[in-house]
């Protein structure tokens, strides 16, 4: 593998746990339900989408080379992963304070997986030296 | 000396408001044999999620219109002119696309027995107040420069 394309700790947790959490979106969220079953869908598969989207630009952009727009209405790409991200962390903490019952596998991964996201955004604007953190 | 409100801020101040107060009445009402069991976006409604995610919709809207409150009639409070690198414009687009784009889950999402109430309505209508006041003081920020 080329050095320039080796992932950097902040892509590789974003790439992770995009990926854990589609997956995820397939197992038991909520007594017998995934995020994508009925008084589920779509606000719980907000975080799994949420995840997959950051994971995908990751990945397009990292091993396909594929050229996405330097920005997006206004935010560049980094920008876009801080922001997408701590939404997720965001609504990862509303979910593990919400008060479903029967929280499942699929419910744990999602909520680890939004942490992870918001986590990953923040570190990513170190890493480019975007000078948004420190 | 206190700065004008643009017509963006009075948007965005507005349907931050009546998202906060909106939080307070009923987002799902249950009506058994003819009794009526009504759930706000605090109080939770066994296992339907909603104190902690709609709460989430609640809390953009109270971050968006306390920033334009604090920014024109608080003087002396100093906020950062730019957090985490972002432009105010940008959180109050991101922040408004959030709680739009969660209240549309909502309205999708099958509610089964569950009825939407006033307060579902209010904050759904606010959210997309929200978004529009977002994406107008994004406008007015293009045609002249701004700090926040």
């Amino acid at each position: 593998m080329d050095d320039n394309k080796a992932p950097t700790p902040a892509e590789l947790t974003i790439l992770i746990a995009g990926a854990v959490m589609l997956v995820a979106s397939f197992l038991t969220f909520a007594e017998k339900t995934n995020a994508w079953g009925t008084y589920l869908f779509p606000i719980a598969t907000l975080l799994p989408l949420y995840g997959t989207v950051m994971a995908l630009e990751i990945g397009l952009t990292k091993f396909a080379g594929v050229k996405l727009p330097e920005r997006v209405v206004g935010f560049t790409m980094e920008q876009v992963h801080l922001v997408v991200g701590l939404l997720a962390g965001f609504m990862a903490i509303g979910w593990l304070v919400t008060d479903i019952s029967k929280k499942g596998i699929g419910f744990w991964l999602e909520v680890l997986g939004g942490l992870a996201l918001a986590a990953g955004g923040v570190i990513l604007q170190r890493e480019r030296h975007t000078g948004a953190i420190g | 000396m206190n700065k004008k409100l643009s017509p963006a801020n009075i948007v965005i101040l507005a349907a931050g408001a009546v998202m906060l107060i909106a939080s307070f009445l009923s987002f799902y009402e249950l009506s058994i044999l003819g009794h009526g069991v009504s759930f706000t976006a605090w109080s939770g409604a066994d296992g339907f999620g909603i104190f902690g995610v709609a709460t989430v919709v609640v809390l953009c809207g109270v971050v968006m219109a306390a920033q334009v409150g604090v920014d024109t009639f608080a003087a002396g409070v100093d906020i950062p002119d730019k957090p985490l690198g972002l432009t105010w414009d940008q959180v109050h687009l991101a922040l408004g696309f959030q709680a739009t784009f969660m209240m549309i889950a909502f309205l999708i999402r099958s509610n089964g027995p569950l009825d939407f109430g006033i307060g579902f309505w209010l904050m759904l209508l606010s959210s997309i107040a929200l978004l529009v006041g977002a994406i107008m003081r994004t406008n007015e920020a293009g045609s002249k420069p701004r700090a926040v």
